[in-house]
């Protein structure tokens, strides 16, 4: 491998390029549109000549906002937090729930062990749209709609398959003999699970727990039908931007900038985990 | 496998049964998710009634009838159609571009590992806002998109509004949004792999492409099948995107599953319908993840072997 | 201490002094216009609560539905008056336009009794009144014990009133005797001409006077005016939405329907005449030479845009999108203007379809009788001409804030043409579809079918016969037709 040609480095550096270009450029736009107003959004042609400002941002921030049609209050902060505290919980319910299962169904084929967890990865066939009426009445019902466990509990749905698949992966990438080893020294299941497994997977457990983090970041419809206004997530607070009097571009571009940050901050912090030193190679060589 | 831990000699404090464990560790996960089990039935229920909210007097149990009609619903079997070539699309196009993406950033340095994180951006934006934005940038006057098409030659080129051009648009704005997706996964896999046997090929001198095709891939395989997996499941069952972009038009050109019963559901408030829809799309999800699963087992049993 | 002062409030009240002489008066006794306008409230409560027991119901409280819009910011600017005089605490939930229908759908078809009262458009009521989600206003309307003797219920403008009411029979007719008021008009958009004044200009052309003028001009402004303006904006979306601004309020003048109802009250599709064949073909052909390039995904906000960024030159659309685009900080503000659209040149007047926000009461409501007392308020004649002079509560529903001349001296000053635009077509201003329950699966069927003639799919007298064939078995499957 460390025989490339110039040749080759040029090309594999035009085509990282080329994918930097095409995923990164709309965000670039984005980005640039957060700092204009509707004036300098919607030219013709487009143009990258415009005086920043930081309305958008202050308008998202302070919570006025200000329109052809007068102030209007708007509450994307209480929005955001809203997003940080569901995914951040559900998240952190679902590696509690999963990645003991992931553990059981990599280490103990037990009986009907697959079945089991093809049950589990099939909560994620179920199109949300199909419970949504159902499960708003039993919500209603159990008292549990417009609740912030209730909203929990539904994104186990949305988190608990992908976590499940993606660890029970990386928990059967780790051969048995270590752990047999350190068991044979005397030390318990969970202390086995603890000290060995749990590092070993820990890539797996952080990509998966990202992923899962991101696809509940996302998720708007649970929360929308189950919820009122004050526990909207962050996806329906930038939609509020489509207003009567006209649809705000350059907020809306700031809402998203805003709502990429969290995930982007978590995404670096955790990069050391995702894609450094996956300690999984090394031990299987 | 089984038969190595159990062999292992515990000396914990307490003592759960051997044969009991894994059914306490996976029993949580199991119950969480199993109350939506009642909500699926009545769904499944619901799609065996003549029920339109709107017309609460014409409610009655009539079997199959919701099913049956769709068979002689031209409609209907182009729901299925455009499903069925969305997702097959958009799955197959994220996956090439997506392992081709974690070949380049295979090598562990520091720039690379930047770049595969700014590389998930797209996947952090929600869907319905990223196509809303996609909405603005091919627009063609103020789109900087339909700008950049116009200095190409393309000055006519219609994006989402167009029957011809409408599946192409919102399938780059899918492949925008969950390449990374894919990328990611293959990419910690790639990164997990043992070292040996391409040190080994190496020293023989062979062929690259035979490495690829005869190592790297077939050890990759469970990682692609995992991220395939779940690309599929989640773009048959594609909305935010398509709703957003074209509300499945123009005509019926992107009249997807999830479109149509969101339709039903919401505007026409058919719920009969709606749900034996979404019966419908949930069979063909279990059906194709069925199949995944049994593959994914068995390429897991013999990659493990082969290792 | 502020004797003379309430005097003359007293007097505005009893109706001695118009609204002007008012201000006028308390300007001249040296009262800022903020002072002034919180003694006319405490004015107003004191009047509202003259001969009617308004604090029948202190001490409950009420949480509504609204949507992000102007006249939900009216009301919320206002709530204090309410609460004051009432006593009754009021919480609200507001939901982006996007997503807010769906919401009110969610809530109500789990039968949550979590609001008591929502915003709404009559059409929608078409399924919540059936679906027994919604409760006949009727009840309190006439209910002198329970309705204050201001509330000037026929202070609402006809057309629109009746809009808001149906007896629940397919095709029933709206407004008719047997008719169950769903909804309380709150404000209504007509659809009309709104242009750009220097575009027309520049291009030479003049008020469309009817269709065929509307489509001769929108071609000559798409030749002439450049820049890439193009000369008419009008939905295209694939949705009902497509269907009932401009393209039903020019399709109606024609005296064309959308559905037949036969003396037994059948339903059958009405789209497929020879002279909608030809209407539908001049519509098609306007939105191919003149409308926006991608026309089919068109919803009102990007036909408002394109209006207030200088992309097109006119819509065909809701009045009040016009307005919108003439205010805030859009480029082409303060170079907009209105005028009334008579599309059939044969026909007496203009016929705008038109769009109601409404107010409706849930059936699961806790307290009825607290809810009716917010509705009362929230569309009565103090509260209008609140919204009216001091929030951007365009159009209202109440023919005396029409009449305000506060109200006219604010649009005419900075929304050439709008008095006189509103004037000309609100008498002929009212729902033009046949109200039945297929309503939204019809309309949606009918814009797709549109945007297939649009891209030259299908031609359009096939088109519509193959729409007119698949709506009429529809209407038999669902035990109408």
């Amino acid at each position: 491998m460390e025989h490339t040609s110039v040749l080759e480095r040029v090309l594999r550096g035009a085509a990282l390029t080329l994918v930097v270009i095409f995923f990164m450029f709309p965000l670039f736009w984005i980005f640039l549109m957060s700092f204009q107003t509707n004036e300098t959004i919607l030219r013709i042609p487009p143009s990258l000549v415009f005086t920043p400002t930081l309305e958008n941002y202050q308008a998202l921030i302070t919570g006025k906002l200000q329109t052809a049609a007068g102030s209007l209050d708007i509450a994307f902060m209480r929005n955001l937090w809203n997003s940080v505290f569901l995914s951040v919980t559900s998240v952190a319910v679902s590696l509690l729930l999963g990645v003991p299962a992931a553990y059981a169904f990599a280490r103990h084929k037990f009986r009907g062990s697959e079945d089991i967890a093809f049950t589990l990865l099939s909560f994620r066939f179920a199109p949300p749209l199909l419970v949504l009426l159902p499960l708003t009445i039993y919500f209603q019902q159990l008292g549990l709609a417009n609740t912030y466990f209730g909203l929990i509990w539904v994104y186990q749905l949305i988190c608990l398959p992908l976590i499940l698949w993606i660890v029970r992966g990386y928990f059967e990438d780790i051969p048995a003999d270590i752990e047999y080893a350190y068991r044979i020294g005397g030390h318990s299941w969970f202390a086995t699970f603890r000290k060995i497994a749990l590092p070993l997977a820990g890539p797996g457990i952080a990509a998966a727990g990202l992923l899962a983090f991101i696809f509940a970041w996302n998720n708007f419809v649970f929360a929308l039908v189950l919820a009122s206004a004050d526990k909207q997530p962050v996806t329906v607070g930038a939609l509020a931007f489509v207003t009567a009097s006209g649809i705000q571009y350059g907020q809306i571009a700031a809402a998203i900038v805003l709502s990429i940050t969290p995930t982007l901050a978590l995404a670096l912090y955790a990069q050391r985990y995702l894609v450094e030193g996956l300690s999984l190679g090394a031990v299987k060589g | 496998m089984t038969a190595v831990v159990s062999q292992g000699r515990s000396r914990s404090r307490f003592r759960i049964g051997k044969r009991a464990l894994p059914y306490v560790l996976s029993l949580p996960a199991l119950l969480v998710c199993i109350g939506i089990l009642i909500p699926f039935l009545t769904a499944a229920w619901y799609s065996l009634h003549r029920y339109r909210l709107s017309q609460p007097w014409g409610y009655k149990f009539i079997w199959f009838d919701n099913y049956l009609a769709f068979f002689s619903d031209p409609k209907f079997w182009n729901t299925l159609r455009v499903s069925l070539v969305y997702a097959g699309t958009t799955v197959v196009l994220e996956l090439l571009l997506g392992l081709a993406i974690a070949l380049l950033l295979q090598k562990r340095t520091t720039l690379n590992n930047f770049i595969s994180i700014m590389l998930l951006m797209p996947l952090m934006t929600a869907p319905a806002l990223a196509a809303l934005m996609w909405k603005l940038m091919t627009n063609p006057g103020f789109g900087i998109l339909s700008y950049f098409a116009g200095l190409i030659g393309l000055e006519d080129f219609r994006w989402a509004s167009s029957p011809s051009t409408a599946l192409l648009t919102v399938v780059l704005v899918d492949i925008w949004v969950y390449t990374p997706f894919i990328m990611i996964l293959l990419l910690a896999g790639l990164r997990s792999l043992p070292t040996q046997p391409f040190e080994a090929a190496a020293l023989d001198g062979v062929p690259r492409t035979f490495v690829f095709f005869r190592i790297t891939l077939p050890m990759l395989t469970p990682y692609i099948l995992t991220a395939t997996l779940f690309r599929l499941l989640d773009s048959i069952q594609q909305f935010d995107i398509i709703y957003a972009m074209t509300q499945g038009g123009p005509g019926d050109t992107l009249t997807v599953f999830q479109v149509e019963a969101y339709l039903n559901f919401f505007q026409s408030t058919n719920v009969g319908r709606s749900a034996a829809l979404m019966i419908i799309l949930w069979a063909i999800t279990y059906f194709l993840s069925n199949i995944f699963i049994k593959n994914w087992l068995r390429l897991r049993e013999r990659a493990r072997g082969e290792a | 201490m502020y004797e003379r002062e309430k005097d003359l409030i007293g007097a505005f009240l009893r109706g001695q002094v118009d609204r002007r002489g008012l201000i006028k008066g308390l300007g001249a006794m040296g009262l800022a216009a903020g002072t002034a306008g919180t003694l006319l409230n405490l004015g107003q409560t004191r009047a509202l609560a003259a001969d009617f027991d308004w604090q029948a119901h202190k001490g409950k409280s009420l949480k509504l539905l609204l949507n992000k819009h102007p006249y939900a910011d009216a009301m919320i600017a206002n709530l204090q008056t309410f609460k004051d005089l009432t006593g009754i605490e009021v919480t609200y939930d507001v939901f982006p336009e996007d997503v807010y229908f769906d919401k009110v759908t969610a809530a109500l078809s789990s039968g949550s009794s979590e609001y008591d009262a929502f915003m709404t458009g009559a059409y929608m009521t078409w399924t919540y009144g059936p679906a027994g989600w919604i409760t006949d206003l009727n009840e309190w309307i006439k209910d002198p014990a329970k309705t204050n003797p201001n509330y000037a219920w026929d202070d609402m403008l006809p057309g629109v009133r009746k809009s808001c009411a149906w007896n629940g029979q397919p095709g029933g007719v709206l407004g008719s005797d047997d008719a169950k008021q769903w909804c309380i008009p709150w404000g209504y958009e007509q659809n009309n001409l709104t242009y750009n004044k220097e575009m027309f200009d520049k291009a030479g052309v003049g008020i469309p006077a009817n269709l065929d003028e509307l489509v001769a001009n929108s071609a000559k402004l798409t030749k002439d005016v450049g820049g890439g303006v193009y000369g008419i904006g009008v939905r295209g979306s694939r949705s009902w939405a497509t269907i009932h601004p401009g393209f039903l309020s020019a399709y109606a003048n024609f005296g064309q329907k959308d559905l037949n109802v036969s003396a037994d009250g059948k339903l059958s599709a009405a789209m497929n005449t020879a002279e909608s064949k030809a209407f539908h073909a001049k519509w098609v052909q306007m939105i191919q030479e003149s409308g926006p390039k991608d026309w089919s995904t068109y919803t009102w906000y990007q036909v408002g845009t394109d209006l207030g960024a200088g992309a097109s030159a006119s819509i065909f659309d809701a009045d009040i999108l016009g307005y919108f685009m003439n205010g805030g900080d859009n480029k082409m503000a303060g170079k907009l203007a209105y005028a009334a659209f008579k599309a059939n040149p044969a026909a007496e007047a203009p016929t705008p379809n038109i769009w109601i926000w409404s107010l409706a009461m849930s059936n699961f409501a806790k307290d009825k009788d607290a809810t009716w007392y917010f509705l009362q308020w929230a569309s009565g004649p103090e509260h209008a001409i609140f919204g009216a002079t001091k929030m951007d509560f365009v159009n209202p529903v109440r023919a005396s804030v029409w009449k305000d001349e506060m109200f006219r001296e604010k649009l005419k000053k900075s929304y050439p043409g709008y008095v006189e635009m509103h004037d000309v077509s609100a008498p002929g201003a009212s729902i033009k579809f046949t109200a039945q329950p297929l309503f939204f699966d019809l309309t949606t069927e009918w814009a797709a079918t549109l945007q297939k003639m649009v891209a030259k799919e299908v031609p359009v007298d096939e088109g519509l016969d193959q729409l007119a064939q698949s709506i009429d078995g529809q209407l038999k499957e669902a035990g109408l037709g």
